[in-house]
């Protein structure tokens, strides 16, 4: 045999790869794209901060990205890995509620 | 019932090659893949010891997810169709045998032996309801199968990250009164490549068979090394 041993990696490209992924990486992808994405929609606010649909976007945008890193820093700061699936579903669940109750103060 | 097995021969390219076996009632996925060595393919390499999830050794990936063959059900998975590959981030030896070597390597790259305090006495002196071994105690029941460092995607993006299984060992001695190595660990824990690379995805707690949780001892080793910090300055 020849050269380094060969090492799996998970392919990220086939359904397959995707099967074992759990809440707590979910949670994790999900504040990677929606910091990503916040980029964008701040660039399209600056442009024009009337539109409503990017200050929506805007709003959803900041709520899904703050809760998740406040879920991340609870875990920090001591809660039990245990509750990362409670704390994941608790902070999706109060973004809608903000953004439906900004929406229906402000917009509606 | 249709089992893709990864098959690799070092020096050949790997494929998936199908069996059909019969899924019978009870029957676990090293029973299939005993079954398929037995009576289809003896060329078939897989690695298993005790056959009762006590050895760890048939950890291997399963429909995508992490797991031993000998606590797997072949209906609790619900497909007709199941992948099984050896475990990921392992170097492989043949088809769903891999090296685990790098496990002990990444060990050993953290200290993870126990130091005796000089003049230990010679029995435990920590308490059973003592709040050192109720911290301890829930992260000690590793037992080295590598299905925390195959879920770690930390571990696939830098070789050097001592991974799940490693830093969970780093904490019962680092929790651990009696233990005297606690300085010259802190070295490589606090290395650029350790504590601070864990994204806390939490993939190693959602895999462990042994319901450990290899997250908190890492968020527990974290909270240690920022109050040693403090207390440093203080």
């Amino acid at each position: 045999m020849t050269g380094d041993p060969k090492v799996l990696k998970r392919e990220w490209t086939t359904a397959e790869g995707w099967r074992g992924t759990r809440a707590g990486m979910w949670a994790w992808l999900i504040q990677r794209a929606a910091a990503l994405a916040l980029v964008v929609v701040i660039v399209l606010h600056l442009r024009n901060p009337f539109l409503l649909l990017v200050q929506g976007l805007l709003l959803a945008l900041v709520l899904l990205h703050g809760l998740l890193g406040l879920r991340a820093i609870l875990l920090d700061f001591g809660l039990p890995v245990r509750l990362h699936r409670a704390l994941f579903a608790g902070a999706i669940v109060l973004g809608v509620a903000l953004f439906g109750g900004f929406w229906l103060w402000r917009w509606y | 019932m249709i089992l893709r097995v990864f098959r690799y021969t070092p020096g050949a390219p790997e494929r998936m090659q199908e069996y059909r076996v019969e899924a019978r009632p009870g029957m676990t996925v090293l029973d299939a893949l005993v079954e398929v060595e037995r009576t289809q393919d003896p060329t078939l390499a897989f690695r298993y010891a005790c056959r009762v999830g006590m050895c760890g050794s048939c950890a291997m990936v399963v429909n995508g997810r992490e797991r031993w063959a000998c606590r797997t059900l072949l209906t609790a998975l619900g497909a007709e169709e199941i992948a099984i590959r050896p475990l990921y981030h392992f170097p492989l030896v043949r088809d769903l045998v891999v090296d685990m070597v790098p496990f002990v390597e990444k060990m050993k790259a953290v200290g993870t032996a126990f130091v005796p305090s000089h003049g230990a006495a010679e029995f435990a002196l920590i308490g059973s309801d003592s709040l050192e071994r109720r911290q301890i105690d829930p992260t000690l029941e590793c037992i080295g199968c590598g299905a925390c460092l195959s879920a770690c995607t930390m571990v696939a993006h830098d070789p050097r990250f001592p991974g799940p299984a490693a830093l969970n060992r780093a904490f019962t001695l680092m929790a651990d009164s009696r233990d005297d190595g606690k300085v010259e660990r802190w070295a490589p824990l606090l290395s650029e490549d350790a504590l601070w690379r864990c994204h806390g995805q939490a993939n190693c707690t959602e895999v462990c068979p042994m319901e450990l949780s290899p997250t908190d001892s890492i968020l527990r080793l974290r909270r240690r090394a920022v109050m040693s910090l403090l207390r440093s300055h203080a």
